[in-house]
């Protein structure tokens, strides 16, 4: 019984100590930064350094952590005009930090999202006065060297600084960047009818380009085919031209009996004539046919008048 | 004392009503979350002390009924009127009985469908509410809701400890339920307190509690309609109401949590378990358990067990004095050290120009959108095509001096990476994988800005992958993040999908002009070999031609040479003799008419055209 009152005790008196605790410490986050209030007044300096701290219990103190890391914040995605009055819808994010806590804490109530309000706003502005002095080109460029990226956002970064360090806001702005650039629906419509445009350009390069080169291939094949049969025949009449030399030669041996070689010449004549599919009417008189009016016949023979 | 009990009841009913409206009048001009679940619930105790109330009051009819009856038949001993039946003399208990069948469960089932609609409700709104506290009224709200929660709690309180000590089963609901009420105000006026302190999420952390709560209360008002089906029915056992919420009883007193847990356990168990020796020793040392529970739980915080591909960073009051990797490791129990872990080994990604689809497609066209792509802004050069177009093809010209000189394109780049140095990833940013996520979408806007469309559609994109990869990693690098990027893809790059299909039709194009030069290459080259061919024939016709006429006239002329000996020795028979021979080879197969003519006077007309056939399947073969 008197163990288990031990046990008992130190278990509550453990408890005790987390509740003392509780109330009368705190502990601060290695990139927290924190600020402690007495009555409500911020005792200087912020706590910066991790570890455990002590503190009088609710309502006499209270703690105000805050996250010392490098914290996002996103601008809304807006529309602005550039120097050549092109338009763009632009979006930047920047890293920001609490860089004193004790003059954070009472410009924003200690509410990190009030703060990110304000930021907004002053980014919002200094987004607008550099982006409204660049063109379009500055933006978006075939050669890099004229992009102006990195200029713009340190005169953003610069603007937004200046600012937050004049009225000691307690803030850093550790870096930002272009997120998001984009046109307008309307422009954008534009770009895609020229895009379209050029494609059709090129579809209509391409196709009489096509058209053009088949011509040309057509067209020289054909010359080219006229000349080499036109060359054969060339060659062939002058090889028929020999030939024909060749064959006088023997008319000489015809000229022995000029009578013979004619007779013989127009017999082949008319042989190759009548080689053809002909259809020959003859009289009575054409040799040999001459002989049907010479052969007896078995009629009764027209006695000749007396 | 006993005929306080209905008094007592009325009471509750009347308080729980005016509490109730109150409550609501309240709460619309505060715009509190936490007043809508009290008024919730207020309401729903509204209802359970009506019904209470009234169940009570047939009780009490039924009782004097009873009284009356048995005082009449002391007095006039046997009567006819007791030989009728129950109903026509005992109406009150006949009234009583209908309300204990009919009306209780559905009264149970009516709780059961408010509870759950009122949870569901409260926790639906609370997701969706946009308004905040208003700020000059929380003051005088809170103070009211305590004023409600010092009402509720003494009369709740009172009610309580009368339901106790005369074991009336009936008031018992209503008086948990107005004394739960005074805790549910008193948490209200603290939530609003609380805003007005400037802990602007405690109105919604109480509102999500009293959600929870009324969850639990219709899921334990379901149970017990569910019970109530299987419950053994002891005949003359007076059963619990059905609309009492136990769970009610133990937040308005928890120190009755035991008393309640063995009444419960009776009730279905039909016998004493209370009575049991270790429900007993767990009453005795119930707080020497919980004391021990605490301890073992405080003492369970000195381990810790870092997973696989995981590395976890101890911080000794709040200061990060190790990095853990895998494996278990002690440390001081909480709240002095504590381990925050992280997935270093494990490859996260992120997406840049696209969403992935959950549903995913076995094909991917350009023209179909997909994977939620957005459009990036690339350079152009002022289309070298369209420069060299003529002024007369004007309308492309007019477009494309009218849209700015930018193209668009749709990329869709997944890019993988691990933690390589922890302390960085959890300490520099707040929100690292979102801060990475920016600037990885930055290097691709800052890198397309500067890139024709063409080049990077066609050839570019193999360096594109590789120099994105770089420059993030080198961003990545100057900010702090601790990561490694292992793969940077530019997996799908596309013109946007509206001008997607005038991309294909340029392709296509292109493959019509090949097409057409390759038909005319095929057509040169049978044109060219025809040629070739005839060629050739001519010239070998010619040839053979030379060649026969060469020889057919050297044998003539050898022939010739021949004949005039012979012609000479019979010139005339010679000169025949060819004649006749030729005529009739030649003649041979020719049609032949002869007219042996007799009548010179006869015309005769020969029809000598050829024959056409009537029909070319009727063809005459002769």
């Amino acid at each position: 019984m008197k163990n288990r009152n031990i046990v008992s005790i130190l278990i509550g008196a453990v408890i005790v100590v987390i509740v003392l605790m509780l109330l009368f410490a705190f502990q601060v986050r290695y990139a927290q930064v924190a600020v402690v209030t007495t009555f409500g007044k911020p005792v200087h300096p912020a706590i910066t350094q991790p570890g455990l701290y002590f503190k009088w219990p609710w309502p006499i103190q209270r703690v105000y952590k805050f996250d010392g890391r490098i914290q996002n914040l996103e601008d809304k995605f807006s529309e602005n005009i550039l120097h050549d009055n092109n338009n763009l819808i632009l979006t930047v994010y920047a890293g920001w930090k609490i860089s004193d806590a004790a003059a954070f804490y009472p410009k924003f109530a200690g509410s990190v999202p009030n703060a990110e309000v304000a930021l907004e706003g002053m980014l919002r502005n200094a987004k607008s006065a550099v982006v409204s002095s660049n063109t379009l080109s500055a933006f978006v460029n075939p050669d890099p060297s004229q992009l102006r990226f990195e200029q713009m956002e340190q005169q953003i970064q610069d603007a937004v600084q200046a600012q937050l360090s004049t009225n000691n806001y307690g803030i850093q702005l550790v870096f930002l960047g272009f997120k998001k650039i984009e046109l307008p629906q309307s422009v954008t419509q534009s770009v895609f009818d020229r895009m379209k445009g050029e494609r059709q350009v090129i579809i209509n390069s391409e196709k009489y380009e096509g058209q053009k080169e088949a011509t040309i291939i057509t067209s020289t094949a054909n010359r080219i085919a006229s000349e080499t049969v036109n060359q054969a025949k060339a060659t062939a009449t002058q090889i028929m031209g020999e030939g024909q030399a060749k064959a006088a030669e023997v008319l000489p041996i015809f000229e022995k009996d000029p009578a013979l070689a004619n007779y013989l010449l127009r017999l082949d004549a008319l042989q190759q004539a009548l080689n053809q599919k002909t259809t020959l009417i003859f009289d009575e008189r054409t040799p040999p046919f001459d002989l049907f009016t010479s052969i007896p016949t078995n009629a009764p023979s027209v006695a000749p008048a007396q | 004392m006993e005929r306080n009990v209905p008094k007592n009841a009325l009471f509750n009913l009347a308080l729980a009503i005016a509490v109730f409206i109150a409550a609501l009048a309240v709460t619309s001009l505060v715009n509190s979350l936490a007043g809508e679940g009290a008024a919730i619930f207020l309401g729903i105790a509204f209802l359970v002390t009506l019904t209470s109330w009234f169940q009570m009051k047939l009780e009490e009819n039924e009782r004097l009924e009873r009284l009356e009856v048995e005082e009449l038949a002391r007095t006039r001993g046997e009567s006819a009127l007791f030989e009728s039946k129950d109903s026509e003399v005992f109406a009150a208990r006949r009234s009583r009985e209908q309300f204990d069948k009919f009306y209780i469960p559905g009264f149970a089932v009516l709780l059961f469908v408010i509870e759950a609609l009122g949870a569901w409700f409260l926790w639906r709104s609370i997701d969706k509410s946009t308004t905040p506290i208003v700020d000059m009224r929380a003051t005088a709200s809170a103070a009211l809701f305590g004023i409600f929660m010092l009402i509720l709690f003494l009369v709740g309180r009172f009610s309580v400890t009368i339901a106790r000590l005369q074991d009336n089963r009936l008031l018992r609901p209503s008086s948990s339920f107005v004394l739960a009420g005074a805790y549910v105000c008193l948490f209200t006026a603290l939530a609003i307190a609380g805003v007005k302190a400037g802990f602007p999420r405690a109105d919604v952390w109480v509102a999500r509690a009293f959600s929870v709560v009324l969850g639990l209360i219709a899921a334990e008002t379901l149970l017990t309609l569910l019970l109530e089906i299987y419950r053994p029915r002891v005949r003359g056992k007076i059963s619990r109401p059905l609309y009492e919420s136990r769970f009610v009883g133990i937040l308005a007193q928890p120190e009755s949590l035991l008393t309640t847990a063995a009444q419960t356990l009776d009730y279905q168990f039909g016998f004493k378990v209370s009575e049991t020796w270790f429900f007993k020793l767990l009453k005795e040392n119930l707080f020497m358990l919980l004391l021990v529970q605490f301890a073992v739980l405080l003492l369970s915080t000195c381990v810790v067990f870092v997973d696989a591909g995981e590395q976890g960073i101890l911080e000794h009051f709040g200061k990060p004095i190790d990095v853990l990797d895998a494996g278990a490791h002690f440390k001081w129990p909480w709240p002095i050290d504590h381990v925050y872990r992280y997935r270093t080994e494990q490859i996260q990604s992120l997406y840049v120009g696209y969403q992935p689809d959950t549903n995913e497609e076995h094909v991917v066209l350009w023209t179909v959108p997909h994977n939620q792509e957005q459009n990036f802004l690339v350079a152009t050069h002022v289309s070298t095509a369209v420069e060299n177009e003529t002024p007369e093809e004007g309308n492309v010209m007019e477009q494309a001096l009218k849209a700015p000189p930018v193209s668009l394109i749709t990329v869709s780049i997944p890019i993988q990476f691990e933690i390589t140095n922890v302390m960085d990833w959890a300490y520099v940013n707040s929100d690292t994988t979102n801060l990475f996520a920016s600037l990885a979408t930055r290097q691709v806007v800052r890198y397309l800005a500067g890139e024709d469309i063409d080049e990077l559609l066609s050839s570019g994109r193999f360096d594109a992958a590789r120099l994105l990869q770089d420059r993030i990693q080198e961003d990545a690098n100057a900010h702090q993040l601790g990561v490694k990027i292992v793969f940077v893809g530019l997996q799908d790059i596309h013109p946007p999908t509206p001008v997607a299909a005038d991309y294909e039709k340029v392709i296509g194009a292109q493959q019509s002009k090949l097409a057409a030069i390759l038909s005319a290459q095929a057509d040169a080259i049978e044109t060219n070999a025809l040629s070739l061919a005839e060629a050739f024939t001519t010239t070998n016709l010619a040839a053979a031609s030379r060649f026969q006429l060469e020889k057919s006239w050297y044998a003539r002329a050898a022939l010739f040479t021949n004949q005039i000996p012979a012609f000479e020795a019979a010139p005339s028979v010679y000169k025949q003799r060819a004649y006749y021979t030729m005529f009739a080879d030649a003649t041979k197969n020719n049609r032949k008419y002869i007219l042996l003519v007799t009548n010179t006077q006869d015309v005769m007309v020969f029809d000598l055209q050829d024959k056409i056939r009537a029909d070319l399947l009727n063809v005459n073969p002769e």
